[in-house]
């Protein structure tokens, strides 16, 4: 590919960072209003912790609910809301405030900020070389609108009927017809609103990205140079910008037909499938922007503590790219079972198992990435080592719901809560812990601690599977999801072990959490000082301090290599920076 | 190194949790079958089950092996002193491979899906039992049609309380339909089920029949039938979030044999007949007259 880029990084950026140095900016712009993408980045971590706290919280609850359902909540209960629960005992709607709103917070406010908002703003200038995104001020738009959407989403517990009560996917008539929903008129407003603000958020972001990326490369900074981690948020930034709009267009209407008398999706006058058409041509790609990210963020990671270039680059690239135009043709899979044309439901298993394919391609490079290697099992190699194989687990047990006469019986199952786990989970998640363990040290300058590291690994990993692999039995067992109350049903009073267990692994799993947040914060005072480049890397963020000053960079870095040259035949060090020129000797294979 | 240590430590402590807990929190709960699923007692069930099957072990077989593969290298490349890694970016024969074996299989399995899928929905058999039912916030409702065989069109539009079924008035064959708050099926004969929901959308599903369809308001889903293989007494439950009551919204099914079936089907249309004469016949509910009737079947 030829060199031919255009860069931005400008002087101004070196007298930015000369500024810095002579009066120190306030408080205010450097912590609040702050245009810089590195604290822009560190906003949305922080942020999205807090929200992930908030999340974990309400998956605790459904828990606790699915394994005692009419039991009084020790300690918290008699403090819950009058719309949750009477006597600390919660409340079928209270149960179904819990789902709805765990899995927003988790979706819209933490997953997406986490990866897209913190490691996006963080990396892509810094492995592109350049000097901030290119549109620092709407970049600090776009976080105090996911604030304010946040803000918005979690203030409907306490409104009057508390939040919605209708699920994630919000299907209309149940979200769209005030007598239907249980007094969470209010609610469900406040959830439209929340979630067009977030996805505003979103659409600001990602035209940043996308902008950045194409026209703020440094020189030599090819396309087929970028790091995967870079290609991934590119990629993610353009599916965002094509589904969001739908989402936001989708709530717009659900909330005049909730507020102003719209029939967009009633029975008589509407059509409620159209809710459903529009919110999964949003949550289909949605599901690919939570894991794309997470794709380019392990790749970026088993290579450097495998001491190995990624194996088959551009099939990655190009299997990103088949994930995200094909993502866009799947939703119907969605629908299989919900009243919609059945030779459409047909279609719709073609390009649902095609779309398989790219995800099968990308496994089986990272397991070529790790062949012939030599590895090391760091922290952040362990959770990217596991998200490989966890995404595998959720992939496989997609083909199940692809099968369309299968969904017949897994629709709406548990199956389908242990699915989307795997890859939410198991896969974003993981792959968000990856990243943190890995890119600490340049965000703080200092490492996490390894020995609290390794035990929230395995304690994580552990606990998560305790969790969600019995769901699987649970869904073949029968048990649908969203009911407050498995045990009315007759088949279900015996698998009741089972969501005991389950949630007691559950309970684990949220404690190990705390062993995280403990390392990140103790780490920030504590932690051994880093260094610029403490694991070897390649790329161009590790040739800068760690943390980096303002404007990133002292001048311009020229690239001269890929992304992955580690164990270069003919060097002495095992790994040849972007920025570096291949010294004499060095075998570099033409790829 | 320590660090080592204490990573075989927590790996082995890990290994006897799993050991421990797993097998010991499953074996008191069930007799397992392979998915530890309900009987099936459905024809098309049973070919779900079937294909259900063939993709079990297909997926268990790549997961095996992916994972056999992939831990054998973990634990062979791992670094050791003196180790270095090799050098290379990849093999196009190789990629060339795993994107066209993938793909091979999975046109394979969905061309076996969807040929089941089309059989499932074909045309139901002119001898079906028919059987229309409602979901509501919270339950159900099944209508029946009456001594001439036929249940009466409905428009989806004349849901109210006094028209639970939305009948169209001027429909004879409406008339002696009747109504019960359980599905009673007879074995070993295709049942014709036409779903419809007065207010949102609720689903029908039946784990022991391993069918689910979605009821949506303002339609009649008209394409599910399915037939028993075994009598028993099973529970229809509402499988779409539907509201507060969501959780209990469930009827009981009855699979009984045919005579059992002859003589409730006898005794409710005589109920029926006895209930028409008793009462004179009320007016039409006043919306109806005006209203534009849809041809929907029924």
């Amino acid at each position: 590919m030829s060199t031919s880029v255009t860069t931005f990084v400008p002087e101004s950026h070196a007298d930015s960072h000369h500024e810095e140095h002579h009066h120190k900016q306030n408080f205010f712009f450097t912590y609040i209003w702050s245009t810089d993408h590195k604290m822009i980045g560190l906003q949305y971590l922080w942020t999205s912790f807090v929200f992930l706290l908030i999340g974990g919280l309400l998956a605790m609850g459904i828990r606790y609910q699915l394994a005692y359902p009419g039991v009084e909540v020790p300690l918290i209960g008699k403090l819950l809301p009058s719309t949750i629960a009477t006597d600390g005992i919660i409340l079928p709607g209270g149960y179904n405030m819990f789902f709805t709103m765990h899995a927003t917070v988790m979706v819209f406010l933490v997953v997406m900020p986490l990866l897209i908002g913190g490691f996006g703003n963080y990396l892509i200038p810094l492995k592109i070389g350049a000097g901030d995104m290119a549109f620092p001020t709407l970049n600090a738009m776009s976080y105090w609108l996911y604030v304010i959407s946040g803000i918005v989403i979690v203030a409907s517990f306490f409104v009057d009927g508390g939040a919605a009560q209708s699920g994630w996917t919000a299907y209309a008539p149940l979200s769209s017809t005030a007598a239907y929903s249980n007094n969470t008129q209010i609610g469900q407003s406040l959830w439209c609103v929340g979630l067009f603000i977030n996805g505003l958020s979103s659409i600001a972001g990602a035209t940043n990205y996308i902008t950045t990326i194409i026209n703020m490369r440094a020189p030599g900074m090819t396309m087929f140079r970028l790091p995967l981690s870079v290609w991934a948020l590119f990629l993610t930034a353009w599916l965002l910008l094509l589904a969001v709009p739908v989402l936001s267009a989708a709530a717009a209407m659900l909330f005049t037909d909730l507020n102003f008398g719209t029939t967009f999706f009633a029975a008589q006058g509407g059509q409620p499938l159209l809710w459903q058409h529009l919110f999964w041509f949003f949550g289909h790609p949605e599901v690919y922007i939570m894991i794309l990210p997470a794709m380019g963020l392990v790749s970026e990671i088993l290579p450097v503590f495998a001491r190995k270039p990624i194996f088959g680059y551009k099939a990655m690239v190009w299997a990103m790219v088949a994930i995200g135009f094909l993502g866009f043709i799947v939703w119907g899979h969605h629908m299989f079972v919900s009243g919609m044309n059945l030779t459409l439901a047909a279609a719709f298993s073609v390009s649902t198992m095609v779309i398989a394919v790219p995800s099968a391609i990308k496994t089986f490079n990272w397991m070529g990435t790790v062949w012939r290697g030599s590895i090391e099992f760091t922290t952040p190699m362990l959770f990217a080592l596991a998200f490989v194989s966890m995404f595998v687990i959720g992939g496989l047990s997609g083909i199940f719901m692809a099968s369309t006469p299968v969904d017949l019986f897994i629709h709406n199952s548990y199956f389908i809560v242990a699915h989307i786990h795997y890859v939410l989970f198991g896969g974003s998640l993981f792959g968000a812990f990856a990243a943190i363990y890995f890119w600490y040290p340049k965000m703080f300058g200092r490492m996490m601690n390894e020995t609290l590291g390794k035990i929230h690994f395995y304690a994580t990993f552990i606990f998560f599977n305790l969790t969600f692999f019995p769901m699987h039995n649970l869904g073949l067992g029968g048990m649908m999801r969203r009911i407050a109350d498995p045990t009315v049903y007759d088949h279900l009073r015996a698998l009741q072990p089972i969501n005991v267990f389950v949630s007691w692994a559950a309970f684990g799993m949220g404690l190990a959490t705390f062993i995280f947040l403990w390392n990140f914060i103790w780490s920030l005072r504590h932690g051994k000082p880093a260094g610029k480049n403490p694991w070897h890397s390649t790329t161009l963020e590790w040739t800068v301090p760690s943390p980096p000053g303002h404007g990133n960079f002292d001048k311009t870095p020229i690239v001269y290599n890929g992304p992955y040259e580690y164990s270069v035949p003919g060097m002495d060090k095992d790994f040849l920076p972007q920025d570096e020129k291949a010294p004499e000797g060095a075998r570099l294979e033409v790829h | 190194m320590i660090m080592n240590k204490v990573t075989h430590k927590l790996f082995w402590l890990c290994v006897a949790i799993f050991a421990a807990c797993a097998p010991d929190a499953f074996a008191q709960v069930r007799e397992s079958n392979l998915y530890w699923a309900p009987e099936c007692v459905t024809v098309s069930g049973k070919k779900v089950d079937a294909l259900l099957n063939f993709i079990f072990y297909l997926t268990g077989a790549v997961f095996l092996l992916t994972q056999a593969v992939y831990i054998y290298y973990l634990v062979k490349y791992r670094k050791r002193p003196g180790s270095k890694a090799y050098y290379s970016h990849g093999n196009n024969k190789l990629e060339i491979i795993w994107t066209a074996v993938p793909t091979a299989i999975f046109i394979g399995l969905v061309i076996y899906s969807n040929r089941l899928w089309s059989e499932i929905h074909s045309e139901p058999p002119a001898d079906s039992v028919k059987v229309d039912i409602v979901g509501y916030q919270f339950g159900w409702d099944m209508r029946y049609p009456g001594a001439d065989g036929k249940l009466g069109k409905v428009d989806t539009a004349l849901y109210s309380v006094d028209n639970k079924f939305a009948l169209v008035p001027d429909d004879p064959a409406g008339a002696d339909d009747f109504s019960s708050t359980e599905l009673v099926i007879p074995v070993g004969k295709p049942v014709h089920i036409y779903l419809h929901s007065r207010d949102v959308i609720h689903s029908f599903y039946v784990p022991q029949f391993r069918l689910y369809q979605a009821a949506v308001p303002g339609r009649t889903i008209a394409w599910v039938w399915f037939e028993t293989t075994k009598t028993g007494n099973f529970q229809l439950a509402c499988s779409q979030i539907c509201g507060s009551g969501h959780y209990n919204m469930k009827a009981p099914i009855r699979v009984v044999t045919q005579e059992e079936f002859d003589k409730w089907q006898a005794g409710k249309i005589a109920a029926k007949a006895a209930e028409a004469q008793s009462v004179a016949v009320p007016a039409n509910p006043p919306l109806v007259a005006q209203r534009n009737v849809r041809e929907e079947q029924p």
